[in-house]
């Protein structure tokens, strides 16, 4: 299929930019669906949970996913297939639908990282943006999650609080109506960028990567520099086993997935 | 520049300073923890920002993998693996993750307690002196044959200690038993090891350097053994060698999540896996040539294959890759071996592994080494040895029991009736971290810390093919007022006089641990070397613990493994339902994670289930029963009978119903109490050879109740059964 870049609305200036800077790969074929990633993403990033009857609603909060489907359903037990295991966060797309949606600018790109920022204190919650994400990558706080007696309200007891020592302080933690997404890890490719900065080099591949890659028993998702022809990420999307989700709507998204099977 | 050195200075050229570098604690009884300090008067190291990391031991399963704690200003904040340590290389587990949630969570025993009576809710707050003298007057005041201990599967610190102790005062040898354990079916695997190659040890399989993997069963990707280092090594398996990808065959009645990833899933009928892979062997011996070995003389591939409802040419297909292959090899496990021909499944697996000759070779199965200091290596026991052990409790045998780190009540059947048999035994002691059910049961719970809070050492048993002691330290200070059961035991001791002061003569368990970590300072081929047991010590701690540098692989004895017999016989199932009933363990939750909340809405990675218990049923089944999904059934067994929402699970024989275990507490905290059920209510007091639980073994009938309770689920039905567009 041929992709005309040149629309109206979305066009690129340059070459660099259509790279991209942050990426990730995820190989189907190594994922097992253990959900590692979930939890590590939901303790690097204070997701909150939400109680079993909102899970039911699928308010959960967890920015990542791990889809899977079914195939063969029609036929003999015997015959039916899982497909692969497939991590789902938001892919980071160059020209993201979520962003023109929004009324108050709080679904920005950042020119410079390449990624699509969700700026808390300005969301108002219109939730155009989860709306038009074609990979139903955004979650909503329909209620103070964080605050975990929001759970259970008719437990005021001081205890409550014992979980709220385990918050990161690098990252925001979310109220009440806002819009949220996966970042990139955003707090630790800044404290990384910083870090190099100040010893004046540049950051180094796999010298740090995301709370999910790292976590990841299997080595199922490489994080990196996807401007960098020599990085692991580069090397490993280079495959004919890769593709990206929903290419056909040019949204240039910067995760490549990598498929199962011989 | 001043000349003059700082504290951060220090740290800095000691390289100890900087991220994921491990920093160390002191050893001195006072200086033990760094202290949770007020945003204000932050410690030094930490006033620009920075993070500390210490390198311990998860202590979530058995498996002992290194983790690395991030924490600020005395606060545990994120746990990552530590990527030295040769059992995880890095990675942790969903609930490894989540082990800060029982850290800090709202229902830990924040105080020593005695409790009013047995089962009840009230109890009466104590102060530690007290306590420990409690402990003091129960070892004192009875015979050191009615003391008995009983403690976690993990090999570790305390579990020395405490067999020091029984073996100097002459006490019952300390149990070790938990629910992953009972399910692993270690017992079975462990016997048939030595039965067939004359040689004890846990057998580990070498995945990463297989290139065609036939499993029977077994769940390496959920919780079996050692689920991190066993997903590492499939992944090499996949991708390792960039030429060829290896091909996974799983045979098992119902797909779970590791049959979810295998190229071929082949679905058999419980109680013939044993049958199959001596089928197998055969069928690869006659392809192979020369003489039939004995062990496999006995099958008939056809009947086999009828008996197993696969087909004849499916086996010989699965004959065919394995004789095709390069480095095949052969996993038992699971629900395989929880029947009660449990360990001649196991045999017969292993068998298969000789036949294609991969013992003690890359990519086949090797016998776990044992740690050099492991004199008395000591399985953790199987469910015959508790019914043993909960009999004697029964017959009063015990006067004093005290427990640790497991939760017999919930987790053995109920036909085994452990909390019934606590009635036999005068005074029981918990050092539950947790109000677990059998914290519940106990006269008093003096709580110990939790992992992250304590120090330790574990052996790492299986997974690695180095001698692993891993190491554990506090990272953070405990949060509420328990103490270490190791300080209680040795003051305790120190008290109680004697044999007991004699054996444990300690200031505290920091002591105790130098004592036994230094015993490894001569040991060749060491990871590292140090000039003293103080430094030895402090580097123990920074790596996180102590290993070989190169692999210790073990290989058989017995060089002539296959010639013998091998009784091909299919497995006996209790009970006059017509399904097959497969309890299997919830990867996400395992045996301690329904007490954390993120771990409860992880959703089941095959059926995407959050929060509550589900019961897995064939679509063609539900439909001639008039059953729909969320549907609530009752699963009627001889022993029990328990009520849950039904998922319509289209990869599962239409004979089978499986269930997940994990739910079902009756206490443990507000995030599990009174949350689903537990499927091993329903399973009888029956054991294999090995005297592993038959946890596989039952027979169940299905009664409608006409309820209907929706399940919480992550995907949607839309396009899956309800909503099918004609």
């Amino acid at each position: 299929m041929s992709t005309n870049l040149e629309l109206p609305m979305f066009t690129n200036n340059s070459e660099a930019e259509l790279g991209g800077r942050w990426g990730m790969v995820i190989d189907k074929d190594l994922c097992t669906g253990c959900q590692a990633c979930v939890a590590a993403c939901s303790m690097e990033n204070n997701v909150p949970f939400v109680g079993e009857e909102d899970a039911g609603y699928g308010r959960s909060m967890q920015w990542i996913r791990i889809e899977r489907l079914w195939e063969g359903l029609d036929g003999d037990y015997r015959e039916v297939k899982m497909t692969d295991y497939q991590p789902l966060m938001c892919q980071q797309c160059h020209n993201a639908p979520c962003e023109p949606v929004c009324p108050v600018y709080a679904s920005v790109h950042s020119m410079s990282e390449d990624l699509n920022l969700q700026v808390y204190n300005r969301c108002v919650g219109t939730r155009y943006c989860a709306n038009n994400c074609p990979y139903q990558a955004r979650v909503f706080n329909w209620r103070d999650y964080a605050d975990y007696r929001e759970t259970n309200t008719a437990d005021n007891d001081p205890r409550w609080s014992v979980f709220q020592n385990q918050l990161n302080p690098d990252v925001t933690v979310r109220r009440r109506g806002v819009m949220e997404k996966c970042t990139f890890c955003i707090q630790r490719i800044h404290q990384a960028e910083n870090q190099a900065k100040a010893e004046g080099r540049e950051v180094r591949d796999g010298e740090f990567t995301t709370a999910c890659a790292q976590a990841c028993p299997a080595n199922a998702i490489v994080f990196g520099r996807i401007d960098d022809p020599e990085s692991m990420v580069s090397l490993a999307a280079e495959t004919s086993r890769g593709s990206r989700l929903h290419e056909e709507l040019r949204t240039m998204p910067r995760v490549t997935y990598l498929a199962g099977g011989a | 520049m001043s000349q003059q050195f700082s504290r951060r200075d220090f740290l800095k050229l000691a390289g100890l300073g900087a991220a994921t570098t491990a920093v160390l604690t002191g050893c001195g009884p006072s200086s033990r923890y760094v202290k949770r300090e007020p945003y204000q008067q932050m410690p030094e190291y930490n006033a620009i920002g920075q993070s500390t990391y210490y390198a311990t031991t998860c202590r979530e399963c058995a498996a002992g993998c290194g983790l690395i704690l991030r924490t600020f200003q005395g606060r545990a904040l994120k746990v990552e693996g530590n990527a030295n340590h040769p059992l995880n290389l890095g990675k942790t587990c969903a609930r490894g993750q989540a082990t800060l949630q029982g850290l800090y969570n709202p229902d830990r025993v924040t105080d020593p307690v005695k409790r009013a009576s047995r089962g009840s809710d009230s109890t009466q707050p104590m102060d530690w002196d007290t306590a420990v003298q409690t402990v003091a007057d129960a070892l004192t005041n009875y015979k050191p044959n009615e003391i008995a201990f009983l403690m976690g599967t993990a090999p570790d610190h305390l579990f020395d200690l405490v067999t020091d102790l029984a073996n100097a005062a002459g006490m019952n040898a300390p149990i070790r038993f938990g629910a992953l354990s009972m399910f692993e079916a270690r017992a079975t695997l462990s016997k048939a090891a030595e039965s067939l190659f004359g040689q004890a040890g846990m057998p580990s399989f070498d995945l990463g350097g297989a290139d065609v993997v036939v499993s029977f069963g077994a769940n390496f990707l959920e919780t079996w053994l050692s689920p991190v280092s066993y997903t590492r090594e499939y992944a090499r398996m996949r991708r390792g060698n960039p030429k060829q990808r290896g091909y996974f065959i799983q045979f098992e009645s119902r797909m779970s999540q590791t049959a979810s990833k295998a190229d071929e899933w082949i679905p058999l009928r419980p109680g013939t896996e044993g049958l199959v892979a001596l089928a197998l062997g055969r069928l690869v011996a006659e392809a192979k040539g020369g003489s039939l070995p004995r062990a496999f003389s006995g099958v008939d591939p056809a009947e086999v294959a009828a008996a197993a409802d696969v087909s004849l040419e499916t086996l010989e297909h699965v004959a065919h890759m394995i004789v095709s292959a390069h480095t095949p090899i052969a996993v038992p496990g699971g629900s395989a071996l929880g029947q009660s021909n449990g360990q001649t499944v196991a045999e017969a697996v292993l068998a298969l592994n000789a036949l294609v000759e991969n013992v003690g070779k890359s990519g086949g199965v090797f016998l776990s080494p044992l740690s050099p200091n492991q004199d008395a290596y000591h399985q953790p026991a199987s469910a015959k040895e508790m019914q043993d052990f909960v009999n004697q409790m029964a017959s009063g045998k015990f006067k004093v029991l005290f427990i640790h780190g497991v939760n017999p009540v919930f987790e053995l059947p109920k036909s085994i009736d452990f909390k019934g048999a606590l009635s036999g035994v005068e005074q029981v002691i918990s050092f539950a971290t947790f109000p677990d059910e059998t914290a519940l049961e106990a006269d008093y719970v003096f709580p110990d810390h939790q992992g992250l809070e304590s120090w330790g050492y574990q052996r790492v048993v299986t997974g690695t093919s180095q001698q692993v002691i891993s190491g554990a330290q506090p990272v953070v200070t405990p949060y509420f007022n328990t103490r270490a059961t190791a300080d209680v035991l040795i003051a305790a001791a120190q008290l109680a006089g004697g044999k007991f002061a004699a054996t444990l003569p300690f200031k505290d368990e920091v002591e105790f641990l130098n004592s036994k970590v230094s015993a490894l300072m001569g040991e060749a081929d060491g990871s590292f070397t140090a000039p003293d047991p103080v430094t030895f010590m402090a580097y123990f701690q920074q790596y996180g613990g102590w290993w070989n540098k190169s692999d210790v692989r073990v290989s058989a004895g017995n060089s002539n493994p296959l010639n013998r017999n091998i009784a091909g016989i299919e497995a006996d199932f209790v009970g006059s339902g017509e399904y097959f009933f497969l309890p299997f363990v919830s990867p996400s939750l395992a045996e301690t994670g329904a007490n954390k909340p993120t771990l409860q809405e992880l959703p089941d990675p095959t059926t995407t289930v959050m929060w509550n218990t589900w019961i897995e049923m064939n679509p063609e089944t539900a439909k001639e029963l008039g059953i729909e999904n969320d549907d609530v059934v009752k699963v009627v067994s001889d022993t029990g009978e328990v009520e849950a929402s039904v998922y319509l699970y289209p990869a599962i024989r239409p004979d089978v119903i499986a269930m997940p275990f994990g739910q079902g507490h009756t206490a443990y905290g507000q995030f599990a109490a009174g949350r689903g059920v537990n499927p091993s209510d329903l399973l009888g007091a029956h054991f294999n050879e090995a005297g592993d639980l038959a946890f596989a073994g039952t027979k169940v009938t299905i009664q409608k109740t006409g309820k209907k309770r929706q399940l919480s689920r992550k995907e949607g039905l839309i396009g899956v059964y309800e909503f099918r567009p004609e």
